[in-house]
């Protein structure tokens, strides 16, 4: 992996505003009442890492530590444990290519491949203007429309690696998060 | 009171459908029914998935009973003013409705089929607690209220119902561990981390039919004396959250969850917590940690979950499709599930159609269904009239097999007496144009990803056995690779910490035994380069 393809997002990892600490306890306190006063890493995680671009920062992950009473270095066990979060920056668009088996038989390697020359990136890496991350992914459930991605929390299926250019544009132009 | 619509379109927006344009269609169906004032007599209903995946969008108009299928914005308007105001089927969008009927409903070939799990996913509206009602919803919850719950376990024990996840253990006997354990609080706990590569099942139950699991979690919660129930799906799930969380919501609402259900001094719960795109936690000690806020690693057994389970309290974990056959037995009697399947295993199988094969979706067929049934008469065959080059039955911790496995009964002894896993109910089927090598290498990658390092056998295990089939698929494999990987196989059964590192040998061990001269091939054209063959 080329370093200059990182994204880098170093005003990310400051101190933390007014507003951020308002809305990560306005995030754990929606859980705990959710959950009848225990409450769910995953959830509060999924929506934080949602605000921050894709990614969970430190200052970030402190703070939710603090919240919910644990310890950073266990919530980062936590984090780093699950393949949906993450504590290094993505793009502002993650694509899963499902590599498993039903979509390997019907032509992810080829899907994987186009979307690879597509952006320039491999596997794993972000486009270096920061709109997309490339993750090879297991299994997604949607079998039957194999081969299928999502890009962030929408599915496609039934690709071939002609379609992916237009799937491409049409996230690029709507989606300026 | 609803109003009586004359006519009905359902229009089916499961993910899959949703991805193929449903929503557009359905957005553009309603604005055209407007414009036409068609609006008083004709209702758009959305439902969970048809089990129809090859034919793009579907519509089904019913009391007509015609089904339209690949269905573009650019044909709404001509299915409105053709069928709706004409009443003329509009004949180049129509499709077999026997091929949906064969998948999912009628008898064929034969063998008489029975939509048990499946009862009501395609039928009714999904998002609608009242149609759930009135197809005989909530009605196995009242009667198990009527029951001692000592009799509503024995009328699953009878059932013979087994685990629908993969494992096959007996629901009554877990059920009744859980119910003659003292403690202040129990747990029911259901298991839609659905990640075996090849299943989509339970996605299509939560999408289609979310209230049959919210009945049957607070039947178990009433049979077992546990008030709380979580529901763990998996992150990418997305709708099936958003589904179940409204089912929850609506049940609270009609008094079916909360306290006091029903009028008797039973009180039940339901929440969801969603998975993080971990395979592991699929294995209930490991998706009990993932609850607790831990990283998903199973814990060692015994104590198993009915003694020492969430938060350390006795707790029933069951698969999605388990929870679906629940309120059906509780209805009919046990003797009545005891009428479908096989004598090992009773009842229905969901089973999970992918790959290289025509009809590709979810078919609900009783337990000893063979592959050959599966595939060719449910399945419709191999695309392109190509031939079988390989199967894998169910899932990446699945039976590699061949053509000449096809007439094998699928059920809970099929391992045993045939060795054809039944799994979670994959068949993923591969054209001869599809080579082994490289697909067994994408199995060995996904387990090395999955592996969830807690023991050595597997978190390195999986890496060797990745190695060993790269290096055979670029033919640069060392002469004792064969041996090598054999060996591996044998540390994976006898010294894996969990059930799902004991499964990884499944696909390997089967496919050297059914396709040993890929292999051997393989062997023999390689070339160990110089520079790497200290590795390995």
């Amino acid at each position: 992996m080329e370093p200059d393809k990182k994204v880098q997002s170093p005003e990310k990892a400051t101190a933390l505003s007014v507003e951020d600490r308002a809305f990560l306890q306005e995030v754990v306190e929606r859980d705990r009442v959710e959950h009848h006063g225990r409450v769910s890493y995953m959830d509060i995680l999924f929506e934080v890492e949602h605000r921050y671009g894709n990614f969970l920062p430190g200052e970030v992950l402190r703070e939710v530590a603090r919240l919910v009473g644990t310890s950073v270095a266990q919530l980062n066990g936590f984090v780093t444990f699950y393949t949906m979060l993450s504590t290094k920056p993505r793009g502002r668009h993650v694509i899963r290519v499902c590599t498993s088996g039903p979509c390997h038989v019907t032509g992810a390697p080829a899907v994987m491949a186009e979307l690879e020359r597509l952006l320039g990136v491999g596997e794993g890496e972000t486009t270096p203007d920061g709109a997309f991350t490339l993750e090879g992914s297991s299994c997604l459930g949607i079998c039957g429309v194999s081969p299928a991605l999502m890009i962030d929390d929408d599915a496609y299926g039934n690709l071939t690696p002609k379609d992916l250019p237009g799937i491409l544009a049409a996230v690029r132009a709507g989606g300026a998060q | 009171m609803k109003k009586l619509f004359s006519t009905q379109i359902v229009i089916p927006v499961d993910s899959n459908s949703v991805l193929q344009g449903a929503l557009e269609v359905k957005h553009l169906l309603e604005e055209t029914i407007r414009t036409y004032n068609l609006a008083s007599q004709v209702s758009v209903v959305e439902t969970g998935a048809l089990g129809i995946y090859d034919q793009g969008v579907v519509l089904a108009v019913f009391p007509d009973d015609v089904y339209y299928g690949n269905v573009t914005p650019s044909d709404i308007q001509e299915i409105v003013t053709e069928h709706l105001l004409k009443g003329r089927v509009v004949k180049r969008l129509a499709i077999d409705r026997s091929l949906s009927s064969r998948r999912m409903v009628e008898k064929e070939t034969g063998k008489s089929q029975q939509k048990i799990v499946l009862r009501n996913a395609g039928l009714i509206d999904p998002q609608s607690i009242d149609e759930y009602i009135a197809r005989d919803g909530y009605a196995a919850l009242a009667k198990a209220l009527a029951m001692q719950p000592g009799e509503v376990i024995q009328v699953l024990t009878d059932s013979k119902l087994q685990g629908r996840g993969g494992a096959g253990f007996p629901t009554g006997l877990k059920w009744g561990m859980v119910a003659k354990e003292q403690s202040d609080e129990k747990y029911i706990v259901c298991n839609a981390d659905e990640g075996e590569p090849g299943t989509f099942k339970d996605r299509l139950i939560l999408e289609g039919d979310p209230h049959s699991i919210v009945e049957a979690m607070a039947i178990a919660g009433y049979a077992t004396g546990a008030h709380i129930g979580i529901v763990y799906v998996r992150g990418e799930y997305v709708m099936s959250i958003a589904r179940l969380k409204k089912a929850i919501a609506d049940a609270t609402a009609y008094g079916l969850l909360g306290d006091g259900i029903l009028g008797t001094g039973f009180s039940f719960n339901l929440e969801v917590y969603r998975g993080g795109g971990a395979y592991v936690c699929g294995e209930e000690f490991a998706l009990l940690e993932s609850i607790e806020n831990q990283r998903g690693e199973p814990r060692n057994k015994p104590p198993f979950p009915p003694q020492r389970g969430l938060f350390g309290k006795p707790t029933v974990v069951n698969n999605v499709e388990t929870f679906a056959n629940v309120p059906p037995i509780l209805l009919n009697g046990s003797e009545w599930f005891r009428s479908f399947g096989t004598p090992s295993s009773a009842g229905t199988k969901v089973f999970s159609l992918s790959g290289d094969i025509v009809n590709r979706g979810i078919v609900e067929a009783p337990m000893g269904t063979t592959l050959r049934e599966l595939v060719y008469d449910f399945g419709g065959g191999i695309t392109g009239g190509r031939h079988i080059g390989f199967l894998q039955t169910g899932g990446s911790a699945g039976t590699v097999v061949s053509e000449r496995e096809l007439d094998v009964p699928l059920d809970f002894s099929s391992m045993k007496t045939s060795n054809v896993s039944l799994g979670s109910g994959v068949i993923l089927v591969a054209s001869e144009d599809v080579p082994l090598l490289p697909f067994l290498a994408e199995v060995a990658h996904f387990f090395w990803h999955e592996s969830c390092g807690r023991c050595t056998p597997c978190r390195e295990g999986t890496l060797q056995v990745k190695t060993i089939l790269d290096a055979l698929v670029s033919r640069t494999a060392d002469p004792a690779a064969l041996q090598r990987l054999s060996r591996l196989m044998n540390t994976f059964t006898n010294t894996s910490f969990c059930g799902l590192g004991q499964a990884v040998p499944l696909a390997f061990e089967s496919a050297l035994r059914n396709f040993p001269q890929v292999f051997e091939q393989a062997l023999a054209a390689s070339h160990v380069p110089e520079a790497s063959a200290e590795s390995v």
